[in-house]
């Protein structure tokens, strides 16, 4: 019988399929008394072991972006399952209470539930799902189950609470959507499911007692609704959502093999920024021009030691492999102060990161580490075209220093008998408003640039964009900033210098029009939304845009600005 | 034994991410640590514990750390909280 489950909606999208119900890991655990009090102390303690074993081996399968977002939320679980107090209470109920590990664990738990459930903010009390989480990953363990778990593709799992490493893994194995009975939109698994645009309904109390394995269900993640056994007009509108839905998939599959060509005949060069396997992978599939900006930092985060030139080597080698003949524009390092202790690096403490020793000023205080990147990245491109990208350039000392250790570098290289490129074209990224402005008078010293919106708009308007207190002061529609990129564009196009802008703007379809309009020819972005941004190009007139430049740069205001982006809205086959 | 009294003036107050790293400073010392806030203590290697104390920002709360190199985990819990748990970069 048709039955309407309402929940939470924590991430859109919608879903048919067949339920596949997990029950709670710890449900009601009997009281039980043991005698050996020392052999169930160790049967936890095993169980503790396995479990820290499972999270290690999570976190090995993860890579790239998701390894950083994931990562983030396994080491709060993995620093729950070492917490002393946990563990000293587990330890006492065994040791007085003569209780079994199973009852002790749920006793443990309950203690603590009883003290989150009381708290004010609505946050911290949701964090009892990842203690929740934790608990079962042990109660599991102590009957010798896997914890991870198995999704079946083209199923919805309903379950009591999902971890955000298991949502990650589902995805992976075709699980369409989820359906928790607890849970919240707040929690790090409704985050995550966010951007891995996974269905996610959470806190749809009676899915356990009211679903059953195999029932049908129609699950909105926008609206928050389950139901179960739908009728003919939830089958009816489930449909018209999903038609809309695979009718703009469809459509943007069908560009894979297309290029970024605009209404007028101008071919838009799409390049992919990637920092995985899987990216490369993906923007090779997708038609990607080449890799515009291959971030080298993942090599060096999460890890106690500096990775040697052999070991950056073959990761560089392998993108120009994954490329296969099309170009990658390496990134040196990028980092600083604010994300050095999650390095082997070790870096002095300081106030103002962002206005610190980060990027290129980094690299160039610290020669051996700089020269053991710039070599393992001349030694790749004997393997295909590779370019060399430097970030936080402000003055034309830093370029000129930067060219001068590349061409010594290569030259050792050569001499050293290593197969390398003639020439390895070497950029900066534009991302100070110093180099942005000062740029006639270094433009000379390199054969390309890229710019970096998402830092160059933090630093020209004064704003953290991380700072929800500022709300819409981050933003690229401002004045300034179009002024200076337009600027750029001109001045790199007029000496017959390749240009790309490589920040979330540029992966941002709605942004394509202005883009154009201001001059540029070359993007690189998240192959996530190239399909998206390349049909947008494919709807875009280049020579009417450009002939309107003049008015959008005449806008006074991100009004005004976003009055002219309506104006001139892609054609969209 | 050392006592130091801090304010929580991160953003975010003692939520998971900066109590994460609280946890993981001091788990780099022997010293017993505690954490004082709204008349309850509690252990401040232990990231549960900590988090019930639910220490929004503004809240004054009191360290205490008592062993042989309690000195130096109290630089470091200080030098954490004057970073503001590196939130704000």
């Amino acid at each position: 019988m048709r039955l309407l489950l309402p929940g939470h909606g924590a991430s859109r999208g919608c879903a048919l399929g067949r339920a596949r119900v997990r029950l709670p890991h710890v449900l009601e655990v009997a009281e039980e008394r043991i005698s050996d009090v020392e052999a169930e102390v160790a049967r936890l303690h095993a169980a503790i072991l396995v479990v820290r074993g499972e999270m290690h081996a999570t976190r090995e399968r993860l890579h790239g972006a998701l390894a950083q977002e994931v990562g983030e939320f396994l080491d709060l679980h993995a620093l729950l399952l070492d917490d002393p107090e946990l563990l000293r209470g587990l330890d006492a109920l065994i040791r007085t209470g003569r209780y079994s590990a199973d009852y002790a664990l749920r006793l443990q738990r309950d203690r603590i539930a009883a003290v989150f459930t009381g708290m004010d903010d609505a946050y911290l009390r949701s964090r009892i799902d990842d203690i929740d989480q934790v608990i079962g990953r042990i109660h599991a363990a102590l009957h010798r189950r896997i914890a991870d778990v198995e999704g079946v593709a083209g199923e919805i799992l309903v379950t009591d609470n999902i971890a955000p490493a298991e949502l990650a893994q589902l995805q992976a194995q075709g699980v369409m959507a989820v359906v928790t009975s607890g849970g919240s939109a707040l929690s790090h698994s409704a985050i995550l499911a966010r951007s891995l645009h996974l269905p996610l309904v959470v806190g749809a109390a009676q899915a356990l007692q009211k679903i059953n394995d195999g029932d049908v269900l129609v699950v909105d993640g926008g609206l928050g609704i389950v139901v179960r056994e739908p009728d003919a007009s939830d089958l009816r509108a489930h449909r018209a959502r999903t038609r809309e839905q695979a009718r703009e998939r469809k459509q943007l599959n069908r560009l894979r093999r297309e290029p970024s060509r605009t209404l007028d005949g101008v071919d838009i060069k799409l390049f992919a920024n990637a920092e995985s396997r899987e990216d490369v992978a993906e923007a090779h599939a997708l038609g990607a021009a080449g890799v515009g900006l291959y971030r080298t930092e993942f090599l060096f985060l999460n890890t106690d030691t500096v990775p040697d030139e052999d070991a950056q080597f073959r990761a560089y080698r392998d993108v120009v492999l994954g490329m296969t003949g099309r170009s990658v524009t390496i990134r040196t390092l990028d980092l600083g102060a604010d994300k050095a202790d999650r390095t082997g690096l070790v870096l002095p403490y300081e106030p103002n990161p962002a206005l610190g020793l980060r990027g290129v000023r980094l690299s160039l205080s610290r020669a051996p580490l700089f020269e053991t990147q710039l070599r393992a990245i001349v030694r790749a491109s004997g393997y295909g075209p590779v370019r060399v990208l430097v970030p936080m350039v402000s003055s034309r000392e830093e370029v000129v220093a930067v060219a001068a250790l590349l061409k010594r570098v290569a030259r050792d290289l050569r001499s050293a008998g290593h197969e390398i490129a003639e020439h390895i074209p070497f950029g900066a990224m534009i991302e100070v408003p110093a180099a942005a402005i000062a740029l006639p008078g270094f433009i000379d010293a390199v054969d390309f640039l890229s710019i970096g919106t998402n830092d160059l708009v933090q630093y020209l308007l004064a704003a953290d964009r991380n700072n929800e207190a500022l709300g819409e002061l981050y933003s690229p529609l401002h004045p300034a900033v179009l002024r200076l990129l337009h600027g750029v564009i001109a001045i790199a196009v007029k000496r017959g210098k390749p240009v790309a802008v490589c920040g979330e703007m540029a992966g941002d379809a709605a942004f394509v029009p202005l883009l154009l309009a201001l001059g540029l020819q070359e993007f690189s972005l998240h192959p996530a939304t190239l399909l998206e941004v390349r049909r947008a190009i494919r709807g875009c007139d280049l020579r009417a845009l450009r002939s309107r430049a003049s008015l959008l740069l005449r806008a006074r205001d991100r009004v005004g600005i976003e009055r002219w982006l309506h104006s001139v809205p892609p054609r969209i086959a | 034994m050392i006592e130091r009294e801090l304010l929580i003036s991160n953003r975010l107050g003692l939520h998971a991410r900066a109590t994460a790293k609280l946890v993981q400073v001091l788990s780099g010392y022997r010293c017993n640590a505690t954490l004082t806030a709204k008349g309850r203590e509690v252990n401040a290697k232990s990231i549960m514990g900590v988090m019930l104390l639910a220490a929004g920002i503004g809240t004054p709360v009191l360290l205490r750390v008592d062993g042989d190199d309690e000195a130096d985990a109290a630089t470091a819990v200080v030098d954490l909280f004057e970073r503001r748990f590196d939130e704000d970069s």
